[in-house]
Order: structure tokens, then C-alpha cells, then sequence
């Protein structure tokens, strides 16, 4: 029972939510009324064009940016309601694995995971050991020294898994994941998310412009001009 | 973050650019060296000096010259020409005026030489009672032979330069032997060489460069009975007046009555009152020249400025991604912070000892000759005194702190979807 009710508790929910951006005196609209439902342990991708606002949402859903209009809860509070304070607290709730990876160049790959509990006052042995143990899940254990500009593009997108993984986080969001390596190194990272959400019930969502990782969800958002065009399970 | 966190990611971040470093600390190192050196060299320089004069005049005396120039705290030996002398016998007035007043001394001083077989040495002839004067000034005490309690006429004591003038530890008299003092009597014309035979009674220990109405070195001291009758004149050069207390208001008050009792025509010197006055000169030239150092720190701060926001600019990305992981604005201002204030403190702890070995080399070099010349040479001793030192470390990481604000606040300032987007 306990567990149903948790299995339905909404990580990300969205309702109505708009966002228009000024570029320089024109208004752009790149959210119309956007409305979904990412719930524990789900996968879900959003799929869609440059343009579509998948990008926009992207910036939402990490607690980037605020709606202009509308409703967005994330782990069950209104980030429109939020100081620049709070947000950052909640984005230690989210796992963001950036499409550049975004490592920082001078930190190790043990210290780069180490980071995020750094910024979450967590004290130096206890992530370190976490950081071990989370490079160890994402096979990286023989790489915790080297520092990003000494790994293969499937190993920095590793660290930056590991790295959104060290708080905890309610869920991965993924922008791109496969943007930026080879195509044997994609279906590796892949098959890793897969796992987390399979093994470790993480929920996750991925935002993507490839049609073809997107259906490795389990669900499939398609955005287009600022809107919902579909929404199906794969 | 936890601080500890903060000042490693910081550091962290500056042994990436340690030229960079090394450059903005530099800058910091430069102003805090010269605050610092000429701190501590005014401020040692000040020391010795009050030292030394606190020896060569004792705090309650006053010195009363004729002539109606000097004011109180004068260097001079009193504007001359007035007419007016001071005679020997007015220490009795002089003593009759306030109840402040312990006791007056006149002492009478010719310019002039001393001889023996293989020595020709310019002196400067006192005549003086021997017991008061030793009264007056502790320094007054012989560390060879002993000063005579009840001298007869032909025996005087000398400084330690006249009877060693090259201060090299060769030796041209001592105790028991004789010498012969002369004057050039300019009161006749023509003028002539007045000499006597004296027998050393005792040599002075030494006194040191600053000691202008006290004991000198350069002295030679006659039974005052002696000097007049050697000068041929009971006219005396000055009367040092001791006084029961040293307190300002006694020195004021006596000294007014004394000026008033001869109708301005004495000037009184107070040695506290001169102490007082070197002392606030040393204050506003240590203050000038503070000033002039601290722009070089100001210069520095700009520097770290500068780096700041050349930094701010080149980290943009990073602080997108920091604020992405949960970084909250404060925490992104006090990395940059903190970065400076590293900077701040390795370049104020370098500044103030490379500022402090700058004074000691520079003590030495005045402490050589420059100053010394033969007459006395001034030993400094460079203080780098507490509040220096703690003043000098705020200050270093004050200035650096302050410049860094506003880079700072910028870059905790940076929204982090403009900032990530940033390349």
C-alpha cells in the first residue's frame, strides 16, 4: 500500500505552464500551456526539435529558470513560488547531466563528484566514499584520479551521471546524453540509464532531439512549437 | 558550503593560474613591503631617538640660555645678540622663583682643543660644578678613574671620544695623565691661545649621538672655579634648571616665570617638551610617508580588480554549472572572496617580512655612516611592532577583500541559464 502510494507521487508536475522570453523587444512564446506528469520511477523523454521549447523545459525542470505562467511543481513545491535561495536548495533534489557533461576541468573525477555534496555542507569522508561508490556504479573505478581532460567522452559522461547522482536526487535529467559521443559510447551510457531506473529505481527524464533514443524511454513526450504534441507510452 | 570547503575550492582555483597568482599577489607583496619598511623604521628611528635623549636630558630639567628666540622646544642655542647674559649668580634668583624648583646648574662652554704629545683634539670645554651637574644628569658618570667630589683646580674629566677619538680602541690617555686644554680668546685683539696643564680625573662612559645640553662625548669638563678663572668672565652659557616634577604644568608654569623673571630676554628649552615635539613631527612624517605606501596597496587592489573580473569572466560557465549543482549566491561570492583573501594573506605575510628585512638593511646602511659620520653613529634598530604586524596582515587582506566585492557580487549574480549557456 505504502508503496503504491509512493510509486504515484509525482516528481515533476506540470500544469499549464508557459514561459515567454523577451529577445529584445519581442516577446517570444516558447511555452503555450504545457502540461504533464513525471511520477516516481518513471522514464520519461522529451523529444522534439530545436525550437520546440524542449530546451526551455529542459531550463524548468531543473529549477533554472521560473514559468512565466502556469503551475510547476518539483518534488512537490512551486518553483514559481521560489526565492533564487530555495531554488538552489531544490536543485540539489535534481540530478542534472548537462550536455557538455560540464565537469570542472580542474577537479579530478573523484572531487567533481564530491562536489554537489560539497555545496550540500556534507563532511569530506563521507563523500568521498560515496563518490567511490558511485564512480564504482557507473564503472569508473580505476579512472577516480584523472581528471576530465584525461577521459574519453563516455567517461566524462559517467562522472557527470555520477556527479547528478550524489545527493540523492528525486530524478536525472538528462539534456542530450548521447549528443556528444559515438554511437558504441551512446548505447553504453544508455544501457546505464536503463539500469538506474531499472535497478535502482531511479526516475528519469531525458531530453533529446533523437528520435530513435528517445523511444529507449519508457514513455515519450513530443514537443513542437511550445506545446504537448504527444504523449505515449513506448 | 562549509568555509572549509570554500577557501579548498578556492584554492584550488588559484593554483590553476599560479602565474596569474603569483602577478596579482605581487602587487600586494610591494605595498604591504613598503608600509611595513618605513613603519618600522620610523618607528625604531623614533625609539632610538626618545631613548637617547630621554639619556642626554633628564625629563625635569629646563634650560635657560640668553637670548629671547627660542621658544619652548627649540633646538637652537637661543637668538644671540640682545645684550643680555646670563651670570653665574642667578641661579640664586632663578632658585628663589617657584617651589618647583629642585636646584639651577650654570654651566659655561667654550669651543676648543686638548693637547698632548701625540694628540690634537677638538673639544668642547664645560665648566661646571661637578656634583650638581652629576645631580642633574645620571650619564654624568665615569667608567674609568672617578669624577672628584671636591676637584682641585687642575683636574677634569673627559668624554670617551676625546681621549679615544677614532673609537677603534686605540687609546691616547687615561686617568692620572696630563693634558693641555686651550681656548682661542676672541674677547682681545688679536686673539690668543689660552691653555692650561689638567690631570684627567676620570673618562665618561659613553653617552651616545643625542645629548645636546647633557654630557657629550666630545666634553671635556673644568671645576667650574677653573673656567672662570681660565675664561676670565663669570658669564655662564646656560643654567639647567632641575624641577621637583616633570609633569607638563610644572614645566609650563616654571618656565614662564623664569622668561618673565628676565623680561623675555632667556629662552627656556624643556626636553620633554622637545621629546614631545620630535615625536609628533616623527608621527606626521610616518604618516606621510604611510600614505604614500598605501597608494601602491590601493594600485594593488585595482590590480586585484581587474584579475577578478577577467577571472569572473573566464569562470562564467563554471559558476552556471556550480549554481546548476545546488551552489547558492552567497556561497558563489564567498569562493571569490575567499580566493582574494588568500591572495590578500600570502601577499601580506610575504610583505611584511620582506617590509621588515628591507628596514633591517636599510637600519644597517644609515646605522653605518650615513647618519653616523664619525659624531655618533645613530644604531636603529628596525620595530616591527604588534599592531604593525596585525594591522599590516588586516590591511593586506582588507584592501584585497574590498577590491574583490564587486567582482564578486557580479559573478554571484549571474543567472545560471545565461551563465551555462555562456562559451
Amino acid at each position: 500500500m505504502i508503496n503504491m502510494i509512493s510509486k504515484n507521487i509525482a516528481v515533476v508536475e506540470a500544469l499549464n505552464v508557459k514561459k515567454t522570453y523577451m529577445l529584445g523587444k519581442v516577446p517570444v512564446e516558447a511555452l503555450r500551456g504545457v502540461s504533464f506528469r513525471v511520477e516516481q520511477g518513471d522514464f520519461v523523454s522529451i523529444l522534439g526539435p530545436s525550437g520546440s521549447g524542449k530546451s526551455t523545459m529542459l531550463n524548468l525542470i531543473g529549477a533554472l529558470d521560473k514559468p512565466t505562467a502556469g503551475t510547476l511543481l518539483i518534488d512537490g513545491v512551486d518553483i514559481g513560488r521560489l526565492n533564487d535561495n530555495q531554488l538552489s536548495d531544490l536543485r540539489r533534489r535534481i540530478g542534472f547531466v548537462f550536455q557538455f557533461f560540464n565537469l570542472i576541468p580542474r577537479l579530478t573525477a573523484c572531487d567533481n563528484v564530491e562536489l554537489p555534496m560539497s555545496i550540500a555542507d556534507i563532511g569530506k569522508s563521507e563523500r568521498r566514499k560515496r563518490a567511490l561508490e558511485l564512480l564504482e556504479t557507473v564503472g569508473l573505478k580505476e579512472r577516480i584520479n584523472h581528471k576530465p581532460a584525461e577521459l574519453s567522452g563516455g567517461q566524462q559522461q559517467r562522472v557527470a551521471i555520477a556527479r547528478a547522482l550524489a545527493n540523492n536526487p528525486k530524478f536525472l535529467l538528462l539534456d542530450e546524453p548521447t549528443g556528444n559521443v559515438d554511437s558504441k559510447t551512446a548505447s553504453e551510457v544508455l544501457s546505464l540509464i536503463q539500469n538506474l531506473n531499472k535497478e535502482h529505481n531511479v526516475s528519469i527524464i531525458m531530453v533529446t532531439h533523437d528520435e530513435k533514443l528517445a523511444h529507449q524511454a519508457k514513455r515519450t513526450v513530443k514537443m513542437f512549437d511550445g506545446e504537448i504534441s504527444s504523449d505515449e507510452v513506448n | 558550503m562549509k568555509t572549509i570547503d570554500v577557501f579548498g575550492y578556492s584554492f584550488n582555483a588559484i593554483k590553476l593560474r599560479k602565474l596569474r597568482a603569483a602577478l596579482t599577489t605581487l602587487g600586494v607583496i610591494v605595498g604591504i613591503a613598503a608600509v611595513v619598511a618605513l613603519l618600522s623604521i620610523t618607528q625604531g628611528l623614533q625609539a632610538t631617538i626618545t631613548s637617547e635623549l630621554n639619556q642626554g636630558l633628564s625629563a625635569n630639567t629646563l634650560i635657560v640660555r640668553p637670548g629671547s628666540g627660542g621658544d619652548v622646544g627649540g633646538f637652537g642655542q637661543g637668538a644671540s645678540g640682545t645684550g643680555f647674559s646670563l651670570y653665574m649668580n642667578y641661579t640664586t634668583e632663578i632658585n628663589a622663583l617657584s617651589p618647583d624648583i629642585e636646584a639651577s646648574v650654570a654651566v659655561m662652554s667654550r669651543s676648543g682643543y686638548i693637547q698632548t704629545e701625540n694628540l690634537k683634539q677638538s673639544a668642547t670645554l664645560y665648566g661646571i660644578d661637578f656634583n650638581q651637574y652629576a645631580q642633574v644628569y645620571p650619564t654624568f658618570k665615569a667608567e674609568t678613574g672617578s669624577i672628584p667630589t671636591d676637584p682641585s683646580e687642575n683636574q677634569v674629566v673627559v668624554g670617551t671620544r676625546i681621549n679615544q677619538p677614532g673609537q677603534n680602541g686605540t687609546i691616547f690617555f687615561g686617568t692620572g695623565d696630563t693634558i693641555d686644554i686651550s681656548w682661542v680668546n676672541a674677547t682681545v685683539l688679536p686673539p690668543v691661545d689660552e691653555s692650561y696643564r689638567a690631570v684627567v680625573a676620570g673618562v665618561l662612559e659613553e653617552v651616545g649621538g643625542f645629548g645636546s645640553s647633557g654630557p657629550s662625548d666630545t666634553g671635556v669638563y673644568i671645576p667650574i672655579e677653573t673656567a672662570q678663572s681660565f675664561f676670565g668672565t663669570d658669564q655662564c652659557d646656560m643654567i639647567i634648571v632641575t624641577l621637583k616634577d616633570s609633569d607638563n604644568a610644572t614645566v609650563t608654569s616654571v618656565s614662564k616665570a623664569i622668561t618673565d623673571h628676565f623680561s623675555n630676554q632667556v629662552s627656556v628649552t624643556s626636553p620633554t617638551a622637545m621629546i614631545d615635539m620630535l615625536s609628533s613631527v616623527f608621527d606626521t612624517i610616518q604618516l606621510f610617508l604611510v600614505g604614500i605606501a598605501a597608494i601602491s596597496l590601493l594600485v594593488a587592489g585595482i590590480g586585484i580588480m581587474n584579475i577578478m573580473i577577467v577571472s569572473l569572466i573566464e569562470r562564467t560557465r563554471e559558476i552556471g554549472i556550480l549554481k546548476a549543482l545546488g551552489m547558492k549566491s552567497r556561497s558563489v561570492l564567498s569562493i571569490f572572496l575567499a580566493e582574494s583573501a588568500i591572495i590578500g594573506l600570502i601577499g601580506a605575510i610575504a610583505g611584511i617580512g620582506l617590509g621588515y628585512g628591507l628596514a633591517v638593511i636599510v637600519a644597517q646602511v644609515l646605522g653605518s655612516g650615513v647618519f653616523g659620520g664619525g659624531g655618533g653613529a645613530l644604531a636603529i634598530t628596525p620595530l616591527l611592532t604588534p599592531t604593525v604586524f596585525v594591522g599590516a596582515l588586516a590591511f593586506g587582506i582588507g584592501i584585497s577583500v574590498i577590491f574583490a566585492l564587486y567582482p564578486a557580487w557580479r559573478a554571484s549574480k549571474l543567472k545560471p541559464v545565461e551563465a551555462l549557456r555562456y562559451e
